[in-house]
């Protein structure tokens, strides 16, 4: 029993695993796969889209300097040294070019860093000045050109210097221009609310503060430093970086690109998704769950249901076989019987010719004659039953009401029963057919399960017999009493012939050996159980034959 | 009772012996035969009026018996005797004109009585027949 139920569950186990493989496990991946694939889909585009933005604003970036530059360049072409160390000509230069506000001051100072003109906000602040110790004077004077890396100096605002030295290297024309012009340029390129793109330096010093207001960089952002390809991009776990070197390697400019922000619709979508599968998963494994549950259950009802049907043909199968041999068997002792009572007869026959003085036990021998005869007698009324002579199957057929039988049987035993305070009720249906059937046999039948109920009985008691119509075609007769049950290990034997559980000599054991024989001729089945309240039950089922039966 | 004749068919000899024994002491003429052929030599020659006949026998069994008895001698009665399950033999014999069939073992009370009822039918059977060619003779004088 222990090791069927270990059965069933390791069917219950299979089906779970196989349900999920063949659900949860492909739904899952497939899901896993889909949110990857998209999600690198999703950072690639990121990334192009980045690196075509910083290659826009990279150029606007560089011409916005070239154009200072070149300011400046043609500033010092187009006037000559005289007109431009005038204070009053600058002041009108100033005024010419700077019409958009970004120049916050000009300079013009001679090579040996005297300040010439100087037109500006700060004019107390560097009147008289000399810059000839400045290393961006010295370089300027060498390289021609200098620009300066953003600081706050004394203006207090971001700002750098744009510096140019004629090609006479006779004097410098420098203008400090407000960085925040930085920012507009930039701002257009960030993308996203959490995307930034700002300036720095080769040092790591921010040269524009970035849209974020932030003052440090990250140490992913100090990583960017490190490469000297033109341009390069970085993916970290939440931003996608764009990095292009502008101002001959002077300056980098970065973009950063929160891959949130880009993919807000996606992961929505990655969300709902999840939840979908989850949602799936859950109706599969309930499904799959209640599923192998009850697949289990079916295997292990119509294996019983199998095994019983198995036990039922066993038995009808040794019945038959017990019959045959019981029959061969009675054949075989009829002989040796039908030679004892011709002896004890043929004695009988010749006693009465002795002279009874000659004989002195005369009355014992004829006695002895007659005894012999009657065992004889007994033994071949149990053979002739076995041998079915007491019921000939050519069976009278005749229209038959199971009830009004019934109500007959128990009226032979009514009286008998009623001394030992056994209750006879009969709850029989008003719409039982009639039925093509052998009556007197079967009342035979019906005598004897009623008497083993009464015996089985004892004292004080109820034997109910019930009856009712099967739809569609079958009469069930149920016999059922208050006795003390059968043994569970009588009731495989119970229809055995020769079983008997009552006293020697009392019963022959053939009563419902033969029952069972008429009920299985008559073309119905019989069969024992206890009740659940203590008792045992014999039920017949018989069917409802409308013609007689041919054969 | 009045004096009839019976034959006896039975292989067992014990049995047909003794049997034979018992009828002639109770003023039966009673003689047996231990086989179907035999009987049915018996039965050209001699005058019986019923056969006890064993169903189950080696040779030609009582229902061929039976048969040919009915062919041969339509007058005679016969007793079947069975000592086997089959009450259909029984049947069989009876639907070809047996008077009637006997389950071993029987007492002789009651094989007796059996054979003197056929026998009882055997002679107003006869009787009949006699009558009726009583009548026939009337009817057309020679």
């Amino acid at each position: 029993m222990e090791r069927k139920k270990q059965y069933y569950n390791t069917i219950t186990r299979r089906l779970l695993i196989a349900f999920f493989c063949l659900s949860i496990l492909p739904i899952t991946s497939f899901a896993w796969i889909m949110k990857n694939s998209v999600e690198e889909t999703n950072i690639f585009k990121l990334q192009e889209l980045a690196k075509s933005t910083i290659e826009h604003r990279a150029e606007v970036i560089s011409r916005f300097l070239d154009d200072k530059i070149n300011l400046l360049s043609s500033l010092e072409s187009l006037f000559s040294q005289e007109y431009l160390f005038s204070q009053a000509n600058v002041e009108r230069i100033f005024l010419a070019i700077n019409r958009t506000g970004d120049i916050v001051d000009l300079q013009v100072i001679d090579v040996a860093g005297n300040q010439h003109a100087y037109v500006g906000p700060y004019r107390t602040k560097v009147e008289g000045k000399n810059y000839n110790d400045a290393p961006w004077f010295t370089e300027t004077l060498i390289s021609g050109i200098h620009v300066s890396d953003v600081f706050s100096g004394y203006r207090n605002t971001p700002h750098f210097v744009v510096a140019v030295t004629n090609s006479l290297k006779s004097y410098v024309v420098r203008a400090t221009i407000n960085s925040s012009m930085f920012n507009a340029l930039l701002h257009s390129a960030q993308l996203g609310p959490n995307g930034d793109v700002f300036i720095v330096n080769r040092k790591g010093e921010l040269q524009t503060p970035g849209l974020l207001e932030k003052n440090t960089l990250s140490i992913e952002e100090k990583q960017l430093l490190s490469f000297d390809n033109i341009s390069n991009s970085l993916v970290t776990g939440t931003d996608v970086y764009t990095t292009r070197w502008i101002h001959n390697g002077h300056w980098l400019l970065v973009l950063r690109a929160n891959i949130k922000d880009s993919l807000g619709y996606y992961l929505r979508l990655r969300n709902r998704i999840f939840l979908i599968v989850i949602g799936i998963s859950f109706v599969a494994i309930a499904a799959a769950t209640y599923v192998s549950f009850a697949l289990a259950r079916n295997f292990e009802r119509s294996d019983k249901e199998f095994a019983a049907l198995g036990l039922q043909f066993s038995q009808v199968e040794k019945m038959a076989t017990v019959g045959r041999l019981a029959a061969g068997i009675a054949h075989e002792i009829n002989n040796p019987l039908q030679m004892i009572t011709n002896q004890a007869g043929w004695i009988g026959e010749l006693l009465p010719d002795e002279d009874p003085a000659q004989i002195k036990n005369l009355d014992e021998y004829l006695h002895a004659v007659e005894q012999i005869k009657h065992h004889v007698r007994r033994a071949g009324t149990i053979t002739h039953r076995l041998l079915g002579f007491s019921r000939k199957m050519t069976a009278q057929q005749e229209s038959v009401q199971v009830n009004d039988l019934i109500t007959e049987t128990t009226s032979f035993v009514e009286r008998e029963a009623s001394y030992n305070n056994i209750h006879i009720v009969t709850r029989l249906a008003s719409d039982l057919p009639t039925t093509m059937t052998d009556g007197p046999q079967l009342q035979q039948v019906l005598l004897n399960l009623v008497g083993n109920a009464i015996d089985a009985v004892g004292k004080e008691g109820e034997v109910t017999i019930t009856t009712w119509l099967e739809p569609p075609d079958k009469i069930v007769v149920e016999c059922a009493d208050t006795g003390p049950g059968i043994p569970s290990d009588n009731l495989p034997h119970l229809f055995d012939p020769f079983f008997t559980t009552k006293d020697p000599g009392k019963g022959t054991g053939l009563g419902l050996y033969i029952s069972y024989d008429i009920v299985k001729k008559l073309g119905g089945s019989i069969a024992a159980a206890n009740r659940k309240g203590g008792g045992a039950v014999f039920t017949i089922v018989l069917p409802v034959n409308r013609f007689r039966r041919q054969g | 009772m009045k004096q009839f004749d019976v034959l006896v068919v039975d292989d067992e000899a014990e049995f047909r012996d003794l049997t034979v024994k018992i009828l002639n002491k109770r003023g039966i003429n009673a003689r047996g035969a231990e086989s179907g052929e035999q009987a049915m030599e018996i039965l050209r020659h001699a005058l019986i009026d019923v056969v006890l006949l064993d169903v189950k026998m080696p040779g030609i069994d009582g229902i061929e018996t039976l048969r040919q008895i009915r062919i041969q001698n339509p007058l005679v009665e016969v007793v079947l005797l069975t000592g086997h399950a089959s009450v259909e033999s029984g049947i069989e014999g009876m639907k070809l004109g047996a008077f009637d069939y006997l389950m071993k073992p029987i007492e002789l009370d009651p094989l007796l009585e059996k054979l003197s009822f056929a026998y009882e039918k055997k002679r107003l059977h006869q009787e009949k027949i006699e009558l009726a060619q009583m009548k026939k003779h009337m009817a057309m004088p020679s």
